[in-house]
């Protein structure tokens, strides 16, 4: 169906893929900022974010032939974007996971819900979680992906994502809660 | 999803805080494909040619059939005609010639020997029909033979009427002379 999300920018995909340089800029244009957003949030650094996107859409467009619409043009992209913050992780050594210090817990304490917080005050809180915490809140709350995914990129099973997850956002918590 | 998860998400804009440097990004990118040569992908490795390559196949699989099935029933159509024709015209000039070749027989006023010299000619003319007849069936599409077997009958039909007309005349001659005297 055209009228289907996954066929976003169809015509300038399609263009790109035939080395069409003003197609490929104008997909350029509409999702730098995102994908440089991404990478920013999971390397914290504006030059190794810079490389990341940079490589990240020299890939996408070599690599345009195998993209079939299974998604939108924007969720592939996003995908090669954080694969590649992925590995420079760690090419960096830096964990992308928490310590498994309570893997065996097999039940977590529930959260009490929180009425509107500042996003500023999650932004901050989420800079100081441990590397591993922020990663993970990162990619379930922001970049939207499911438990599934989240095991994909990572490399950690469904239920790991879930029961890390549940701990990084109790501790994001109370960090907020602190400030 | 608790109210917390909901609220991060419907905000999650604000946390895109940061903006690229557009410009010196693009010239590196653009400098690596620039760089990069361009990929060939041999023709018959692309899906696309596969696909291409399946469908002609398939068409012209097709079309092979399609040609074996339509030219057998055409044959097997044409050759019905033309069986039919052959025997709709073979019955009836042998019913024809039949019932001329009885009347030869018959005929009081010819002789035996006479008789016999004739049927014999017929008889030629019955083994060249045989020969027409065979090649018809090897070759049903073939005017010719089927004009010459036409020929055939023609030539048989106007051998007895000649002969009964000659034997006709001579015998008005003799009644004519009978009647003058």
């Amino acid at each position: 169906m055209k009228t289907n999300i996954r066929f976003t920018h169809q015509e300038l995909v399609e263009k790109s893929k035939l080395g069409d340089r003003n197609s490929q800029f104008q997909l350029y244009e509409q999702y730098v900022d995102a994908m440089y957003n991404v990478s920013m949030r999971m390397l914290c650094s504006k030059e190794d974010a810079e490389d990341t996107v940079q490589d990240s859409f020299v890939e996408a467009f070599k690599n345009l032939g195998n993209f079939r619409y299974e998604s939108t043009f924007g969720s592939w992209l996003k995908r090669i974007v954080i694969n590649k913050s992925i590995n420079h992780l760690k090419l960096k050594r830096i964990p992308l996971v928490p310590i498994m210090d309570h893997e065996y817990h097999l039940t977590d304490e529930p959260i009490e819900n929180v009425a509107d917080v500042d996003i500023e005050k999650v932004k901050r809180g989420i800079k100081k979680l441990p590397p591993g915490y922020q990663q993970i809140i990162h990619l379930y709350l922001i970049e939207g992906y499911d438990h599934e995914e989240i095991g994909e990129v990572l490399g950690i099973s469904k239920s790991t994502s879930k029961s890390q997850y549940h701990r990084a956002k109790k501790k994001l918590l109370e960090i907020i809660k602190e400030m | 999803m608790d109210y917390f998860e909901k609220h991060i998400r419907d905000n999650k804009a604000l946390f895109d805080e940061h903006r690229a440097d557009r410009a010196k990004m693009w010239a590196k990118i653009e400098l690596e494909l620039s760089n990069t040569e361009p990929k060939v992908v041999p023709l018959w490795k692309s899906p696309l040619f596969k696909v291409a390559a399946s469908v002609v196949l398939l068409l012209l699989l097709s079309f092979l059939i399609g040609i074996t099935v339509y030219g057998s029933f055409q044959q097997g159509g044409q050759s019905n005609v033309v069986s039919q024709e052959l025997m709709d015209i073979d019955m009836h000039y042998s019913n024809l010639v039949q019932h001329q070749v009885q009347l030869v027989k018959d005929h009081p006023d010819l002789s035996q020997e006479d008789k016999k010299e004739f049927l014999s000619f017929m008889d030629e003319l019955d083994e060249e029909y045989e020969v027409l007849k065979l090649e018809m069936q090897k070759n049903l599409g073939n005017e010719r033979v089927l004009e010459a077997i036409i020929g055939n009958y023609k030539k048989r039909i106007e051998l007895i009427e000649n002969l009964l007309r000659q034997i006709n005349d001579s015998k008005m001659i003799n009644d004519d002379y009978g009647y003058t005297l």
